[in-house]
């Protein structure tokens, strides 16, 4: 009696084992993390379900993007992430503090498709942006609304209150345009401290027409939706769901726009490299996948190719249009990234004053 | 009261809590503001070498004194009507201080955005009544996140208040009417007295919870008006320095004591005409 029971058990155990050990190899699943919201429904769709049946490998989305959650899983040994999107802001930070893995590119890009800056050491460059000026057309007379940094500081032609964002990254470029450098000389400039003193001379005299600094995208869009100011610095992609969703009498302004970009980064202690490895490889060196996502949001990677399946239309629209491109200019995450805290701090003081 | 201590071991689950989510996060944070990012005080040093971090602190500590003060202001006599009004007015007036304050302080502070904004309900109604030609600047000012703080915390203060006006003996009040005292008289005289410890009560408990507010200024102030809570939360966001915020948050806790301590001990002053 008693060696069938313990048989049987035995067997049941056995059984359920192999059905556990069947079931991880089969399904592994890969979370991959990113801000959230709208756009998460369009990466699924676009990214995440077709890895899937081209791989079978299971994608668990979550979000939002937060630098702290990163910094916390880092230390406490618990990565939940295999993949995260981070701000370029961000990326110099975790880099130096060491919250992320290397990349091996010769497991995603082998033929070198993407240019050498999108092939971080540490991050795939999978998205640009602008953040430039924004007008609510409506709210200047005569149709006339400021088209250029120094239109935005003359506030005798222009009035009206504005927004920029709580940060000296960008502002100190936007400051310096709208005094009269020129956008090659722009880092040169900023180089000196007399450089960075004349940035910050030129916006204490738009500080007393900044109403509210804003630290979010929403933040802007609510600012700019609701009339409460007339003029702001503002992101590409969220001016372009103004305009289209909510029908906004608002424009984006190419001219001195900032273009920035995010990265794909696969944080310390992932527990599935190789298939976050897989997935970047499957999802961003597929200028078909991308430039679908582009429709959506008009925040297309460096990825050649992408052009080649978008309608005219739509590729005006994109910041990495040579038209649009010959107005903006290229955030120096080398710059930021040697004198962002020196900068920071002396913002954090100018800001309180 | 009775003799004997009571059934002591009652209180055992709630002291395992505190020292489970209070005590031990607590002394965390400790650890982390003298360890992060390097071992000693820098951080403290820090924050009060540094001038602008100090115009915060100072700002912090204003906006909650003109709060509480505010509070008590308009809280004081709503809770003095309150305890004088008939059965029905007072049902009425409790339901109508506590129901927004079931609602989340985030909702709270958001309609004020909505209610001040250029386009908002106030600026509609000044223009169209006349009253104003333009909008009024409104948000992301100073009397806006005083207006908003003081409509957040003032059931609370009101509470407070009545919850020990409620207790004072009204036949002492008469008493003094009986013995000639002009009703003036008799409120500054007996009634007033009696109810300021449970008043500095309700005006601590309204004061540390200014202190720590941080939805409010966030979304209704300006850069002007960032208080430590916004400060704490820059440090451990933005900048991920958790040293320093660590350092922020317990200055703001030795802060709010070091003020609050000794007007608490005039709310415990004996009072021998209390309700026995």
């Amino acid at each position: 009696m008693r060696g069938t029971i313990i048989g049987r058990r035995a067997l049941i155990g056995a059984a359920l084992l192999a059905a556990a050990a069947g079931t991880a190899t089969a399904q592994t699943t890969i979370t991959v993390n990113g801000s959230g919201g709208t756009l998460a429904e369009a990466i699924k769709r676009v990214y995440e379900t077709p890895f899937t049946q081209e791989t079978g490998i299971r994608v668990r989305a979550t979000a939002p993007v937060s630098l702290p959650k990163l910094k916390a899983m880092v230390q406490t040994g618990n990565m939940e992430w295999d993949v995260t999107e981070l701000s370029g802001d961000f990326y110099p930070t975790v880099v130096k503090e060491g919250w992320v893995t290397k990349i091996d590119w010769s497991q995603i890009d082998p033929e070198k498709k993407l240019p050498d800056f999108a092939r971080g050491e540490y991050g795939l460059m999978h998205s640009s942006f602008t953040e430039g000026l924004a007008v609510r057309t409506d709210k200047f007379k005569d149709g006339k609304f400021p088209s250029s940094w120094a239109e935005f500081w003359d506030v005798k032609a222009f009035p009206g209150p504005r927004s920029l964002r709580d940060t000296p990254r960008g502002n100190l470029e936007f400051a310096l345009l709208a005094d009269g450098v020129t956008k090659d000389k722009l880092y040169e400039v900023l180089a000196t401290d007399a450089g960075v003193d004349r940035a910050f001379r030129k916006l204490d005299q738009i500080k007393p027409h900044v109403l509210k600094w804003w630290k979010s995208g929403a933040e802007h869009v609510q600012l700019l939706s609701e009339g409460e100011v007339f003029a702001a610095s503002a992101y590409n992609g969220r001016l372009a769901q103004m305009k289209s969703e909510q029908k906004l009498p608002v424009d984006i302004v190419w001219n001195g726009a900032a273009l920035r970009s995010n990265y794909m980064v696969i944080p310390k202690g992932a527990k599935h490299v190789k298939e976050a490895h897989l997935y970047l490889k499957v999802t961003y060196m597929d200028p078909k996948k991308n430039a679908e996502l582009v429709k959506e949001m008009p925040y297309p990677g460096f990825l050649p190719g992408i052009y080649d399946h978008l309608t005219p239309d739509v590729a005006k629209t994109l910041p990495t249009h040579p038209d649009n491109l010959a107005q903006t200019f290229r955030l120096s995450d080398d710059f930021w990234a040697a004198n962002r805290e020196k900068m920071q701090a002396r913002w954090n003081t100018w800001i309180l004053q | 009261m009775g003799q004997g201590r009571g059934p002591v071991w009652l209180l055992v689950p709630a002291v395992l809590l505190l020292l489970a989510f209070f005590v031990y996060p607590l002394a965390g944070i400790l650890l982390t503001s003298v360890t992060e990012p390097a071992p000693g005080i820098g951080n403290f040093h820090r924050f009060f070498a540094t001038g602008v971090y100090l115009k915060v602190f100072w700002r912090t500590v204003q906006v909650a004194f003109i709060v509480t003060a505010l509070c008590l202001i308009v809280g004081y006599p709503v809770a003095y009507f309150l305890v004088h009004a008939g059965e029905r007015a007072r049902r009425l007036l409790l339901f109508a201080i506590l129901a927004p304050f079931w609602t989340s302080v985030l909702i709270r502070s958001y309609t004020w955005v909505v209610l001040l904004g250029r386009e908002g309900v106030v600026n509609r109604a000044l223009q169209e009544t006349g009253i104003t030609s333009g909008p009024i600047q409104m948000l992301y000012t100073a009397p806006a996140v005083y207006l908003a703080m003081v409509q957040i915390l003032l059931p609370i203060t009101i509470l407070t208040c009545y919850g020990v006006m409620v207790e004072i003996d009204r036949g002492l009040v008469r008493a003094a009417r009986v013995l000639g005292a002009s009703p003036v008289r008799a409120f500054a005289r007996v009634f007033f007295p009696l109810s300021l410890p449970g008043v500095t009560t309700g005006a601590i408990i309204t004061f540390i919870l200014a202190m720590g507010f941080f939805i409010t200024p966030a979304l209704l102030g300006g850069r002007r008006e960032m208080m430590l809570a916004n400060l704490i939360e820059f440090e451990v966001n933005q900048t991920t320095n958790w040293g320093f915020a660590s350092a922020i948050a317990l200055i703001l806790l030795a802060a709010t004591a070091a003020i609050v301590l000794p007007f608490q001990a005039l709310s415990k002053a004996p009072n021998p005409y209390r309700k026995a």
